[in-house]
């Protein structure tokens, strides 16, 4: 068995995909490409494999990262690759693969940069980055099934900037990942459009770039 | 210039792209025509009030065009529940509801499917149906398309074998029948979804038709005769979908699929080719259930779905489920000594001459099930049972038998509530939502305003319990005057609309000798019923 590191983008209209249907179209894009994937032990085997840092529905994402298992004795050549993008379904596009060897890699993401567009008063929207970059704490509540959980966003979210364009102004953010979690990109845009008194509204979120530990 | 045709599932695409017929007529008016075809489904309402808050019309999911500029605009319709949504669809579209409303910039309004077996309740909303299975017509059709002007179209279209055209055919349709199945290719390049569709697995169609000749089933009446696939042609099929889609799963779809003459050869077959696959056979019959769990039991596990439908012989007797005690002891035995861990058992009530004592022997077969559950599976396995109301429907034997109603399917779901052993759990269908598809199922001309007037009063997604709210339809039904849930039906109307190509003696017949208890055999291996399908180049076509 070893691990393959498969980078993608995920453009047009494969941003819409969830997590599972990321990990779906993954799934079906090796089995089309007549790639095996292991499987894992069990009454219902799964396949192996993970996206250690899922993209945000209407996320478009270059670099994206995907974590396989192959059996023993498949090796990446440029044909898998060829094979790969051949069996893709729209705006989904393998970039490249590394052998990563037997052991898991376990990828660990530290950063990672996001730029979006959103509508409204420019002037009041520059000047709400501006508030949170000088704010010291930024407190929100995030409410989910299992309660309500309080979360400094200026722990999690920095280099905030804004770049007023012709139709909107784009917002661009660090969102930095530590062993307890990380902001959600709608956090701190809510917490912006709020300010600006403007609708909280993503246009084109894009992820530019991952760090990995 | 090219036809353009939208092909549409009235319901969210989740459930809509898993739908066959859809696959069907999408892949063979792109292939084997000079149309094109696109689809459309039903946005969920928040999209749909989103989409109207905008002013964004419906549009096709390939090329985002709007759906009220093509052609031809098909509906599958599946089931009476899902009629508002159709009117939610075309109102999204901007296409005037009535079909006497529309002029050359509007598209001709088609339905197929199950559902045009009685087309009135929608008869004014659908420029034509076409009744049976299309894919001898799909040249017909475009070619109806290829004339100039909307009524130089629907002139062509109403001569076309199988099409009805309200106010304009002097005739019923005949049902058409594919005879060409059995030497046709399935679909071999289906639309895979990137979202998790309902049924998630490549589907080969084995079999089309069922003569197992149960008294209350549409599919098993419409669909005749049986037509199989060869073995070779479904194996390289599966092996090619596989390939194709990239499924770990492959479905053999029929209406009875362990009565295909091929389902061992097959099954043994793909499981050679692909070792460890999924492969689902769906409605296993419980009197070969046994053999056909014991040929799955090798590699699969999960859960199995029995159909006694009635809870003693002298019922399943009338109804012509030809199951005794003992087969159904056998299936139930072989499901848990194969290795699987949940049992659901599927039931009806309110059929033609059920007794109290017919729904309390539900609880007893239940029990039955249970004491074998922990008998032979150990406390890991669980029995639940599944009760559904029986809406009477059109071209059946039962097609003029009465509705049970409202307060009988209510009294007889506590009579089963109350005899059902502990530990198993029963799913009841919502009875209101029984009522409305009975007022549907049968309803002549005139009902497409109750349909109308509770789709204007919210009614869409009635198939969906969070959204079904029968308050509408009883608000419909009042400013309408149509009666909800009435027992019987003056005359069969739908014949006036469809020949199904079944004979109303075979009809009378059947009635009779359900009164009496009596079987009818299945004519596959058995004597001929005289249903009248068969006739000329219409027939039985086995592979074995």
């Amino acid at each position: 068995m070893s691990w393959w590191l498969l980078t993608f983008s995920r453009r047009g209209p494969a941003r819409y995909l969830s997590h599972l249907d990321t990990q779906r179209v993954v799934q079906r894009t090796f089995a089309r490409a007549g790639v095996p994937i292991a499987l894992s032990q069990g009454m219902r085997p799964k396949p192996r494999l993970s996206l250690p840092l899922p993209l945000p529905v209407g996320a478009a994402g270059d670099h994206e990262l995907a974590v396989v298992e192959v059996p023993e004795g498949i090796e990446v050549t440029t044909a898998t690759l060829k094979a790969l993008r051949e069996a893709s379904p729209p705006g989904f596009a393998p970039e490249k693969i590394v052998d990563a060897g037997e052991r898991h890699p376990r990828p660990q993401p530290r950063a990672a940069e996001y730029a979006c567009v959103l509508d409204g008063d420019a002037g009041a929207l520059t000047a709400a980055v501006e508030r949170y970059n000088e704010t010291e704490v930024a407190v929100r509540e995030r409410v989910s099934p299992k309660g309500t959980r309080r979360l400094d966003l200026k722990e999690y979210a920095g280099d905030v900037v804004a770049i007023p364009l012709g139709g909107g102004t784009e917002v661009r953010f660090t969102i930095r990942h530590r062993s307890d979690g990380a902001a959600r990109p709608q956090e701190l845009i809510d917490l912006i459009a709020e300010w600006a008194q403007v609708e909280p509204v993503m246009r084109g979120l894009e992820r530019l770039r991952i760090t990995w530990e | 210039m090219r036809p353009r045709i939208v092909l549409s599932y009235p319901d969210v695409y989740e459930i809509g792209v898993s739908n066959p017929a859809l696959q069907i007529l999408y892949s063979q008016i792109n292939d084997a025509t000079t149309a094109s075809a696109e689809r459309a489904y039903c946005p969920w309402p928040d999209m749909a009030d989103l989409m109207r808050a905008a002013g964004v019309p419906l549009w096709t999911l390939e090329s985002f065009a709007q759906v009220g500029e093509c052609d031809l605009w098909g509906f599958t319709l599946p089931h009476e529940l899902s009629y508002a949504n159709v009117l939610e669809m075309l109102d999204l579209a901007g296409v005037p509801l009535l079909a006497g409303e529309r002029d050359g910039e509007h598209p001709i309004v088609l339905g197929g499917g199950p559902a045009v077996a009685n087309p009135w309740p929608l008869a004014p909303f659908f420029d034509a149906f076409f009744i049976g299975e299309a894919e001898d017509r799909l040249g017909a059709l475009v070619a109806a398309l290829e004339q100039d002007g909307r009524e130089a179209r629907l002139r062509t279209l109403a001569a076309v074998p199988g099409v009805w055209m309200p106010g304009r055919s002097t005739g019923p349709a005949e049902r058409q029948v594919f005879m060409g199945f059995s030497a046709s290719q399935p679909v071999l390049r289906p639309v895979v979804p990137v979202l998790e569709a309902v049924h998630d697995r490549a589907v080969v169609e084995v079999m089309r038709g069922c003569t197992a000749g149960c008294r209350f089933c549409q599919a098993g009446m419409w669909y005749r005769p049986v037509r199989e696939r060869p073995v070779d042609l479904v194996v390289a099929a599966a092996d090619r979908l596989l390939g194709e889609t990239g499924c770990d799963e492959v479905s053999l779809l029929s209406l009875s699929s362990c009565d295909y003459s091929g389902v061992t050869e097959a099954l043994t077959r793909i499981r050679e080719l692909r070792p460890g696959l999924r492969v689902s056979l769906p409605s296993l019959r419980i009197d070969s259930a046994a053999e056909s769990l014991a040929r799955f039991a090798a590699d699969q596990r999960g859960s199995v779905t029995l159909a006694p439908e009635a809870g003693t012989q002298e019922l399943r007797d009338a109804i012509n489920k030809g199951v005794d005690e003992a087969q159904f002891d056998e299936a139930v035995r072989a499901t848990f000594e194969g290795g699987f861990t949940g049992l659901k058992l599927y039931f009806m009530i309110g059929l033609p001459g059920e007794t109290d004592e017919d729904v309390l022997g539900i609880a007893r077969m239940a029990g039955a099930a249970t004491r074998l559950a922990r008998e032979i599976g150990k406390g890991r396995a669980r029995v639940s049972v599944a009760v559904s109301s029986y809406v009477p429907k059109a071209h059946t034997p039962f097609e003029l038998e009465p509705f049970a109603g409202e307060q009988v399917l209510r009294r007889r779901q506590q009579l089963v509530r109350e005899a059902t052993p502990r530990g198993v759990r029963v799913a009841f269908h919502d009875v209101a939502a029984s009522v409305v598809e009975a007022t549907l199922a049968r309803g002549g001309p005139g009902t497409a305003r109750l349909v109308e007037a509770a789709w204007r009063r919210g009614a869409r997604f009635d198939g969906w319990s969070e959204h079904f709210d029968v308050r509408r339809w009883e608000e419909a039904a009042a400013a309408t005057g149509i009666g909800l849930g009435e027992p019987g039906v003056g005359r069969p109307s739908w014949r006036e609309a469809v020949d199904a190509r079944l004979s109303e003696g075979f009809f009378a017949d059947e009635v009779e000798r359900s009164r009496a208890g009596e079987p009818t055999e299945d004519c596959r291996d058995g004597a001929c019923g005289a249903c009248g399908v068969c006739a000329g180049e219409i027939g039985m076509d086995l592979i074995a």
